[in-house]
């Protein structure tokens, strides 16, 4: 079977997902048995097969299973959004065709040689970092300045920043990789990079506390300065550069927890989210997160089945505060519990495996770091966003790719599998020669 | 009414899910269990993370009777004792050329191997920070002896004439 094929093949499963998705939450919400449900599957199918026939033309050889695994995540939020508000869900519908199209636009540009994208290197970094500075301009939302409103749509530009910044290191370590391991001196039997070059490495980790400091949220900082380390490891093969980075960043982010409140008051509500205190605060509080971890555990096994989950009663306060957004996976859990959740986490886990795969199989040094730094920002992202819904670190509001409501968040992780898809068809047509 | 048919539903989207799954990982654990991240016909990784520039890699020795080598003695991003089949002649430097240096002392096109009969002569294409034949500044072309060094930057080969 050909890639495309078997990609083709592989779009089955996520239509029967959404036709079942659909059709389980007509049967709870109006008990009928609608065959509106079969169209909404259909609309979908198309969608997937309008890509599919864009990658068949433009990437013959591109990974086969990286389109697929994504349309299984879009199926889960589109169901998801659809049981929430019905509205949201057109939406976000809405948003998967501008997502598309950015997805075909990029294609198309790159489709040549991907690696033009050097040549613009200072270019994009400059732009990521404004788009990263611009909710400064409006008010912040729950203490954190994330979005901005453009006209009736609300932005986050972090999400198109994390390429920005990654296209910018794999290009920028591509050429200074071997400088900072040739002169790097072994102390107490840590290597340390030359003390010369150490500056640009200072300088992104400046970055990454500056950040941290003006948008006040330590999970998008966190994702960019681990994509960083990340790509610092494979660029150099010196595990010590991540463990310093790491060591400076716990620092830095030990010192911001002492200044800043809205820091504060997150590590807070994360270690002691029952704490009848904090529970009932009004304004940085813990109510989301422990009403999170409720309705996960509501979930059980094999959840309480789609459109069951409770996450709103009447007029009061939501049981399930920003379920579209941050805590979709909290419902997700509720719904089709810990094997709906864990079946999710190996959609995830596959795409990232598909994604280093590319970033081995790829030949030149830029496509390496490019695969590589976009496959660890996205598994950073899902690791930010669900950890803090399991409570396993502070939380903080990120996405979760493909599944949360949110424009943004989709067009810029559907340009982030064009750019890929654009690696892989390269570097596996290559491997095929 | 229709709450067996809402039940149904949920475990055959589940079902659905994990026989997706199964079928992707199995592709995966196919590719590990080959070992090779790419198949057989991948170049050998240079180093753990699998960084190195594989255009025109051969570790195999030629076995007709002029096969000369150029011997990776240390180059950055390359292991050890790799070598380059350079019996029509090659450019060395950083830029689009047939032995690519990820050397930042390197110029895009720092030397060049050309054969005249039976031998090699490396030249110097003008680079800037010079190319040295055991230790000594290239000046002019030279022709290469099996066992000299040839240094670009940080990097060192030997030739096996």
């Amino acid at each position: 079977m050909t890639a495309r094929n078997r990609e083709l093949f592989a779009l089955i499963p996520a239509t029967l997902l959404v036709t079942a998705g659909f059709a389980a939450v007509f049967i709870q919400r109006d008990n009928l048995l609608s065959d509106v449900s079969l169209t909404y599957g259909a609309i979908f199918l198309a969608l997937c097969l309008a890509a599919h026939l864009v990658l068949r033309m433009t990437l013959p050889d591109a990974d086969p299973y990286l389109f697929p695994l994504v349309a299984v995540l879009a199926s889960f939020g589109l169901v998801m959004l659809y049981r929430l508000d019905e509205q949201l869900a057109r939406e976000q519908a809405q948003w998967f065709v501008v997502g598309l199209l950015f997805f075909t636009a990029a294609i198309v540009a790159l489709r040549r040689d991907h690696r033009v994208l050097e040549r613009y290197r200072y270019v994009i970094a400059l732009g990521g970092i404004l788009l990263l500075l611009l909710p400064r301009l409006g008010s912040p939302v729950n203490g954190a300045y994330l979005s901005f409103d453009l006209g009736p749509i609300s932005f986050q530009p972090a999400e198109l920043a994390k390429l920005a910044i990654v296209i910018f290191l794999a290009s920028y370590l591509r050429d200074t990789r071997h400088v900072l391991v040739i002169g790097a001196r072994r102390f107490a039997g840590i290597t340390f990079p030359p003390l010369k070059h150490l500056g640009p490495l200072l300088a992104v980790w400046g970055t990454a506390m500056a950040l941290l400091f003006v948008i006040q949220d330590l999970g998008s900082s966190l994702m960019f300065f681990g994509g960083f380390l990340a790509l610092v490891y494979v660029a150099t093969n010196r595990i010590s550069f991540v463990l310093i980075g790491l060591g400076l960043f716990a620092l830095g982010a030990r010192a911001l927890y002492a200044i800043r409140p809205t820091i504060e008051s997150r590590v807070d509500a994360w270690l002691h989210p029952f704490d009848p205190e904090l529970y009932e605060r009004e304004i940085g509080g813990s109510y989301q997160i422990a009403q999170s971890i409720f309705s996960q555990a509501d979930g059980g096994f094999f959840g309480q089945g789609f459109g069951q989950a409770i996450v709103q009663l009447g007029d009061n306060p939501p049981i399930l505060p920003a379920a579209h957004t941050d805590f979709i996976y909290a419902v997700i859990t509720d719904e089709l519990g810990l094997m709906g959740a864990v079946a999710v986490l190996l959609v995830y886990l596959l795409i990232v495996e598909r994604g280093f795969k590319t970033a081995m199989l790829a030949t030149d040094s830029f496509s390496k770091l490019l695969a590589t730094g976009l496959t660890a920002v996205l598994a950073l992202q899902v690791f930010v966003i669900v950890g803090g819904v399991t409570k396993l670190i502070p939380l903080t509001g990120v996405t979760l790719p493909f599944i949360s409501y949110g424009g943004s968040s989709i067009v810029a992780n559907f340009v982030l599998l064009a750019l890929l898809l654009l690696v892989s068809d390269r570097a596996r047509r290559e491997a095929a020669a | 009414m229709l709450e067996p048919v809402s039940v149904g539903l949920k475990f055959a989207f589940l079902a659905v899910l994990y026989l997706f799954l199964l079928w992707i990982s199995r592709s995966a654990f196919n590719d590990l269990r080959r070992g090779a991240f790419g198949g057989p016909r991948a170049p050998v990784a240079a180093d753990a993370t699998g960084m190195h520039p594989a255009s025109s890699l051969d570790v195999l020795d030629g076995d007709g009777s002029f096969s000369p080598r150029l011997v990776v003695e240390s180059v950055p991003g390359l292991s050890r004792g790799m070598a380059y089949d350079v019996a029509e002649g090659a450019t060395l430097g950083r830029g689009d050329v047939e032995i690519q240096l990820e050397d930042p002392f390197a110029s895009s096109r720092h030397a060049r191997l050309t054969r005249q009969g039976a031998i090699l002569v490396i030249e110097d294409l003008g680079s800037t920070n010079g190319t040295y034949l055991n230790d000594e500044l290239l000046r002019g072309p030279r022709p290469l002896h099996a066992g000299d060094r040839v240094r670009i930057g940080d990097s060192t080969f030997t030739f096996d004439g």
